[in-house]
């Protein structure tokens, strides 16, 4: 098992190496150079440009910007923003919580909905309820972020009043993590319905029926936990989508994550923060990845034994 | 020669929609006011950062030494007084008696100095450069401070009426977390919490007293505590408007005129903003190094009714190279310069230079992104097309189109046409030629020592009279030459809708929003 662990957290930090390399060179990537768009309309000197192309090590090879860039990132240093010139490590991490706190909740609302809508489907299998559940997913999965949060928006906050627009605080977080959850909801919801179907028809659980075995311990004992194998698989790469809708919702709902920190980082070209969010994002995108594939070791013996 | 310095409309902040003023209700003491704006403030400190939306809080926390009036002229405020020396080039201020800072210290000359030598210190602000050719700042007494010229300037004392002269106090010296955490000033409101992204709490200074800002509250403001939270998403914050989680918000464009129509909010629009939106061109190559070009697409192009159609009647047609309200604007002294809406010009223009069907000018046009702009491009596009002039979009954020217009500029010895675009500026002072225009200057456009002559002669001048007469011949040469020719005003970020308990909110002088009469009623 530790092996297993050893090799998930090696392919993890070859994904996050690659992420340095990806963020050094995404700075000469755009179009414009990059001194002059960072500090567009501040008051700033030609020899002032050329100091901070200097500063920012701009003015060497890329290949020498890399290494720098490796060595500050090894030593945790992820610089300083431009606006406002807070440390960029900092900033995220006081960010993180927030989203941390909306992806685990809409990720716990996906799987018991989704699971419970996919079950149910799969157990209906060809009947009208099936079909309703399917046509919900299929909607789930088809509708923008964006425009779902709004349609909820409009429901719970200004038709209902039952929520707050949006901001901090509990009572925030439900609709934006309604939102995330739903849409993601629908992705495991189709996928608990193959994987629970394939089970139904297997051997093992027509034997449990045949032995006499009452039908919820058939259902519960024994075809829902091989069917969810498949389905904590694919949660690893729900996190990676339910972390990149976190970007559009936290902006929608004014939720104060890392996500709407991009947003602002964006749009106002701070080159730092950007590449900071993104090497953060991949190495939390990666060692979810690696959390999720030692659960579905536990889970399934033979992963971690490469059979 | 007549300065006109606002636009024909009937008072200061236009309120459309519903009937405004809430006359019977009782106005209740104190409460919270909710402001939601689209962005954050980038800092506190207002020598690191430039955009409006940290100017408007500043605003709220620090004052300056003058302040502009109704008409944008400023006023004493902070200073009571001030005296010029002969050669122009020393300014003593006798300042207010009895103003305390936010920590609870005396206000006074220190505090000045200490703002000052901040601004040109090792860190400097980031707008030094209008401060001026300040050389040094002595302190005469606890109330009276001189501040010495290396030359004469003559935009100075509009910059210290402006938030970018914020009078930071000299309390402030010991605070590691000065612009974050602390930011001692003696303006309306003293700075409780912020958590950067999401939210700005301040609440009322007891001890405020306003002296030159054009309210009608001479004292502390009424509401206890105001609220600036950050609502990116414009539908989300019509929603927290509508719900009454806030009380003031940017409302999204598309939703205007349904605001004008219904009771539900009432619409403040700023004048006076300062802000200018224009054509302006790489002149260093073709086509538009030949001035035909340049007056071909500014013949071709019919602001007036684009901005009725994308603006409804809350912006109006600018034939200056400054923004109404601004000291020279003048729009009949412009117009007589200007490129009315001439499509036949435009084609004998194009005829002349070569062009005609079968053979467009091709060109792109760079606009920057939000507030509708890229319909009035589209329409501007379609005027083009039909008068020969083929030009694409390409719609980029605003620090990329400053920075690509810059280096189009710089780019020689190419084939590929040159570039054209709807550039923005908002500045309370002619002094933005300056910047935008002399050699050096912001985008390294059109060139000449005759015109850094005249530019240099427009900061030198104090004299009101002489100095007009001097920002008037830059206006008449920018405009003849097609280098820089209005479109538009206000511009951008000027539209709040309010909930209707809101009275009293008001917009001052380039875009500074006023809290002072501000009351909740029930």
């Amino acid at each position: 098992m530790l092996r297993f662990i050893a090799q998930r957290l090696f392919a993890a930090l070859i994904t996050i190496w690659i992420a340095t390399i990806a963020v050094t060179l995404l700075i000469h990537l755009v179009p414009g150079d990059p001194v002059r768009i960072m500090y567009a309309g501040f008051q700033t000197t030609e020899a002032e440009i050329e100091a901070i192309r200097q500063r920012l090590g701009l003015d060497q090879p890329v290949w020498r910007q890399y290494f720098m860039y490796l060595g500050r990132v090894l030593q945790g240093d992820l610089g300083h923003s431009i606006v406002g010139s807070q440390p960029v490590l900092d900033t995220l991490l006081q960010r993180f919580p927030a989203t941390l706190a909306l992806t685990v909740s809409a990720l716990i609302i996906a799987v018991v909905v989704g699971g419970t809508l996919g079950f149910f489907a799969a157990y209906r299998r060809g009947t009208v309820w099936d079909f309703g559940a399917m046509t919900l997913a299929i909607v789930g999965v088809s509708m923008p972020h964006f425009w779902l949060g709004l349609l909820l928006l409009f429901l719970f906050s200004m038709t209902l009043g039952w929520l707050p627009v949006g901001g901090s605080g509990w009572r925030n977080l439900i609709l934006p993590a309604l939102t995330l959850g739903l849409a993601t909801g629908a992705v495991i919801a189709r996928l608990t319905r193959s994987a629970m179907i394939d089970i139904f028809d297997q051997d093992f659980v027509r034997t449990a029926h045949a032995k006499g075995l009452p039908k919820t311990l058939v259902l519960y004992r024994h075809a829902l936990r091989s069917g969810l194998v498949p389905i904590v698989s694919m949660l690893g790469l729900q996190f990676a989508y339910l972390m990149g809708g976190a970007i559009v919702i936290e902006n929608v709902f004014a939720w104060n994550g890392v996500g709407r920190l991009a947003i602002q980082a964006v749009f106002a070209r701070d080159y730092p923060l950007i590449q900071g969010f993104i090497l953060f994002f991949a190495t939390v995108v990666a060692l979810v990845s690696v959390i999720i594939d030692v659960t579905y070791a536990l889970l399934d013996p033979r992963i971690r034994y490469g059979t | 020669m007549k300065v006109r310095k606002t636009l024909a409309l009937p008072s200061r902040a236009t309120l459309l929609g519903s009937a405004f003023v809430m006359a019977g209700l009782p106005a209740m003491a104190g409460g919270d006011l909710i402001w939601a704006r689209y962005g954050d403030i980038d800092s506190l400190d207002p020598h690191r950062a430039t955009s409006t939306l940290s100017m408007q809080v500043w605003d709220q926390i620090y004052d300056t030494l003058l302040a502009f009036d109704e008409d944008g002229v400023a006023r004493p405020n902070l200073a009571e007084s001030w005296e010029v020396s002969e050669d122009g080039l020393s300014y003593t201020f006798t300042l207010q008696e009895g103003v305390i800072c936010h920590d609870g210290t005396a206000f006074g000359a220190e505090d000045v100095k200490f703002t000052i030598d901040r601004a040109f210190g090792d860190n400097p602000s980031l707008t030094r450069t209008s401060w001026g050719p300040i050389t040094g700042v002595e302190v005469v007494d606890d109330l009276v401070v001189t501040v010495s010229l290396d030359s004469t300037f003559g935009a100075f004392l509009p910059f210290l009426a402006d938030s970018f002269s914020s009078i930071v106090c000299a309390s402030n010296a010991d605070a590691t977390d000065f612009g974050t955490r602390t930011a001692i000033g003696t303006g309306p409101f003293k700075l409780v919490s912020w958590v950067q992204g999401d939210e700005a709490v301040l609440e009322r200074n007891d001890d405020y007293r306003n002296f030159g800002k054009p309210v009608e509250n001479a004292g502390p403001v009424h509401i206890d505590r105001l609220i600036v939270r950050t609502i990116p998403e414009p539908q989300t914050r019509l929603a927290a408007l509508r719900t009454g989680e806030a009380h003031i918000a940017e409302p999204p464009f598309d939703d205007i005129p349904d605001i004008q129509a219904s009771d539900e909010l009432n619409l403040v629009v700023a004048e006076n903003t300062g802000q200018n939106v224009f054509w302006q061109y790489t002149v260093s190559r073709a086509p538009f190094d030949d001035i035909r070009a340049r007056q071909a697409v500014a013949h071709a192009t019919d602001p007036e009714m684009a901005i009725e159609i994308v603006y409804g009647g809350t912006n109006q047609r600018e034939w200056c190279p400054i923004a109404a309200g601004v000291f020279g604007n003048d729009q009949e002294f412009c117009a007589q310069y200007g490129y009315p809406y001439d499509p036949d010009r435009a084609r004998e223009l194009l005829a002349e230079m070569g062009y005609g069907p079968g053979n467009p000018l091709e060109t792109t046009m760079y606009v920057w992104t939000g507030g509708n702009r890229h319909i009035l491009a589209e329409i501007f596009q379609a005027q083009l097309a039909d008068v020969g002039i083929q030009a694409s979009i390409e719609i980029m954020d605003i620090g990329t189109m400053n920075a690509r217009v810059r280096e189009d500029n710089e780019r020689t010895g190419t084939d590929a046409p040159g570039t054209f675009n709807m550039m923005t500026w908002g500045w309370y002072d002619p002094d933005i030629l300056f910047a935008l225009w002399h050699q050096g200057g912001a985008y390294a456009g059109y060139q000449s020592d005759e015109l850094d002559a005249m530019l240099e002669l427009t900061r030198e001048l104090t004299d009101e009279d002489a100095r007009l007469a001097a920002v008037q011949d830059v206006i008449r040469y920018l405009m003849t030459n097609a280098i820089h020719v209005g479109l538009y005003t206000p511009g951008w970020e000027w539209i709040f809708a309010l909930r209707p308990e809101v009275e009293g909110f008001k917009v001052g002088a380039f875009l500074h929003p006023m809290f002072q009469d501000v009351r909740l009623t029930d």
